[in-house]
């Protein structure tokens, strides 16, 4: 063809021996990526699709028979799933202090003051507990005879003791205070290391020019941490949608009522309490397709070009 | 041929070798992950689930185990305890993943049809002479006929219970514990005005989460109706909505309501222990802790069948509620026979006695003094009910274990908890409304 033998005069003739060494690198760059893939498909895209597939069936964990969109209809249809919905899209508002708090310690940090070596172990060692543990340490705090009150009544504000994981009302307190808690640990440290990344001599220069703390934070620091925040926000997201399990197994056991059902809780108890294991994937799938969707604007903003 | 041309020949061949070696290393790690599928029991090894915790009967069955491996040194029981919480679930999972024990401890009643497609015949692998002397053998059943499939080889004979420490009654200035709801709320007037918590509610020490369990009381509140109509409550002729049912939940409710429990009913945990400490004068719980609190209490605890009626309570919840089945993935078949047979005859049902069990077997009685009166309400015009959350669905069960403590602690008003409870029946497939 006229245009092929065009592009083909206009292309720069490429010696046999690199064409051969493209072919081997292509072929090396398969090899190794693809167990990569075949795990990946394995472990990740296979049990999606089969959860797809089973939230369409009645699934007993042995026996499936199709069921259409009935999981999905009963679902959407419950007024518990409203309720779990909304407990999930609650726990989202701990999330910008699950980032913020870290940041603000992060910086301290970075600051090197005394001490400041100690401070970042100590910070991080809670993140070295289990779940149970710390959700176990956390209702010895809230519970109506826990800590917190004992320390009210020791201190003559016994008026203002509260039952806060006894109420439906104040529930799904705690849990979000000791989701927060967990995430200071291991966020502070990721931001640590992106504060590290700043290169001294352009703090040093906004400072020269007169800059203040806050300004050199809002204008210099924020800017260039805006990937890490990005960053540290998403894996925060995802981790309050789908790391709470053991925390309100152990605090609340997604009492009362539902008030502290979440979507991965929900699961659990519709899967394995009640062996609906076709409902069970039914609200996996939501929990996925809402993941997804509350991911993809940080996503894009994490991949926005330009962004640091 | 150059040198050149040596080398492309050459590269290829080693690059193969490399990228075989690759695909070598990752078949290999398939293979240990698919390996580790294998079920862990091996030949001449059982492994034993249970979900008892530090309960009398992990005592009981750790000592049968014993009494077992010494009459069978071929035979290596491994007893797994697992956490009671989700016991159930784990069991489910294990099975999904082929990991299943041989043996597992099972409810009776519907939770062992429930979980029947799990579970071996035990009426192809056990003896029917002495099935026959085994008490609670229909709970165990398909469909409750004993002519049927028999899932579970139950335990021990249970009962839902009250207890209360006589000591801080009598202090109340009242002689003996309330047998209905007048006497019940007459008796929290008094030992409130003693500066004495009535009940006391929260889970107790085999718990991880904090929520009570609601089904002990649920049990007694519905004994207004009679052991027959209970069926009604499974296949929707008597809808959770009921009026009658809302009345009585409503006064259950207004046990605490009135300030007659503890004000952290939702997140009170270790409640045996601080009732075994004087924290209150009545708990409801079952009769697999009454040792630990005989243990503490001695002579001063007393059991007595929950009142939650207008008359006398004449209704008393026992059955045969737990027992073993054999798994049916189980690669141990004829061991696991071994084990319920010799737990089945005389030997075996000994050591529960003395364990402090009530043994299942028609004849062999519990040790305990306090066993002698339970047992003997039986013969005094005692209806005997079975335990409710066994014989109603499962699903229902795990509704009403979130709504109801909600309501009891009034978050919840009693009439959204019991439509929650019959929108779950609602929504049950038809082959288990029934």
């Amino acid at each position: 063809m006229a245009g092929g033998g065009a592009d083909a005069r206009l292309r720069p003739a490429v010696p046999a021996r690199s064409r051969t060494f493209q072919r081997h690198r292509l072929t090396a760059a398969w090899a190794l990526t693809l167990p990569l893939l075949l795990l990946w498909g394995l472990f990740l895209v296979l049990p999606i699709v089969e959860a797809g597939y089973y939230s369409l069936t009645h699934w007993d964990g042995m026996e499936a028979s199709w069921a259409g969109l009935g999981n999905y209809e009963r679902l959407f249809g419950s007024s518990d799933f409203a309720q779990v919905l909304l407990n999930n899209f609650s726990l989202l508002l701990s999330v910008p202090l699950a980032v913020a708090i870290p940041f603000g310690i992060a910086l301290v940090i970075a600051m090197e003051p005394p001490g400041w070596r100690w401070a970042r172990a100590l910070i991080f060692l809670p993140a070295t507990l289990s779940w149970v543990v710390s959700g176990m340490a956390w209702l010895r705090i809230f519970a109506g005879d826990g800590i917190l009150n004992s320390v009210l009544r020791a201190v003559g504000l016994g008026a203002l003791q509260l039952d806060l994981l006894g109420s439906m009302r104040t529930a799904l307190l705690p849990i979000a205070l000791a989701f927060i808690w967990s995430q200071v640990g291991p966020n502070t440290l990721i931001l640590v290391i992106g504060l590290g990344n700043i290169e001294p001599n352009v703090i040093e220069a906004a400072m020269i020019d007169g800059a203040g703390i806050g300004t050199t934070v809002r204008q210099i620091i924020l800017p260039l941490m805006s990937r890490v925040l990005v960053f540290v926000a998403i894996i925060t997201l995802i981790s309050a949608f789908t790391a709470l399990f053991s925390l309100i197994f152990v605090m609340s056991g997604g009492g009362p009522g539902f008030a502290t059902t979440t979507m991965e809780f929900y699961i659990y108890r519709l899967a394995f309490s009640q062996g609906d294991f076709g409902m069970g994937a039914a609200v996996g799938m939501v929990l996925l397709a809402a993941i997804a969707a509350i991911s993809l604007p940080l996503v894009l903003l994490y991949r926005r070009p330009g962004a640091t | 041929m150059s040198m050149d041309a040596c080398n492309v020949q050459e590269r290829p061949a080693r690059r193969m070798g490399w990228t075989s070696r690759l695909a070598g290393a990752t078949l290999a790690l398939a293979a240990t992950t698919v390996w580790s599928g294998v079920p862990s029991a091996l030949a001449g090894n059982l492994t034993i689930w249970h979900n008892y915790g530090t309960e009398v009967n992990a005592t009981a069955l750790g000592n049968v185990v014993a009494a077992f491996e010494k009459g069978h040194p071929d035979i290596k029981v491994d007893l797994v305890s697992q956490p009671a919480d989700n016991y159930f679930a784990l069991l489910t999972a294990a099975a999904i993943s082929h990991k299943a024990p041989d043996i597992a401890v099972m409810w009776t009643g519907l939770f062992a049809l429930k979980y029947a497609h799990l579970m071996a015949d035990l009426k192809q692998m056990l003896p029917a002479s002495e099935l026959g002397e085994m008490k609670g053998v229909n709970w165990a059943s398909q469909d409750f006929d004993p002519s049927k499939a028999l899932y579970v080889l139950p335990l021990e004979d249970q009962f839902y219970i009250g207890f209360y420490n006589k000591a801080l009654l009598k202090k109340a200035g009242l002689d003996g514990p309330p047998r209905d709801w007048a006497e019940l709320m007459a008796a929290c007037t008094k030992l409130k005005a003693a500066g004495i918590v009535p009940m006391l509610y929260g889970s107790d020490s085999q718990a991880l989460s904090s929520e009570f369990y609601p089904f002990y009381d649920l049990s007694y509140l519905m004994t207004i109706f009679t052991v027959d109509q209970w069926s009604g409550l499974a296949d929707g002729k008597i809808p959770w909505t009921s009026p009658q049912i809302a009345e009585q939940l409503q006064k259950w409710a207004d046990i605490h309501g009135k300030g007659c429990t503890n004000p952290d009913v939702l997140t009170a945990t270790d409640i045996l222990t601080k009732f075994n400490n004087g924290a209150a004068a009545m708990i409801v719980d079952g009769n697999w802790n009454l040792q630990q609190l005989y243990d503490k209490l001695g002579p001063d605890l007393g059991v007595f069948p929950l009142p939650f009626t207008d008359k006398p309570i004449s209704g008393i919840v026992q059955m045969p509620g737990d027992g073993l089945s054999v798994l049916k993935s189980s690669k141990n078949k004829e061991d696991a026979v071994a084990f319920l047979t010799f737990l089945m005859s005389g030997d075996g049902q000994k050591i529960l006695s003395q364990s402090g069990l009530i043994p299942a077997r028609k004849g062999y009685a519990a040790t305990n003094p306090l066993y002698a009166g339970l047992l003997a309400l039986d013969g005094h015009g005692f209806t005997k009910y079975p335990m409710l959350d066994n014989v109603v669905q499962g699903s229902v069960v795990d509704t009403g274990s979130s709504v109801l403590p909600a309501a009891f602690a009034g978050q919840m008003s009693v009439a959204d908890a019991l439509k929650k409870m019959q929108a779950t029946w609602d929504n049950l497939p038809s082959d288990q409304k029934q």
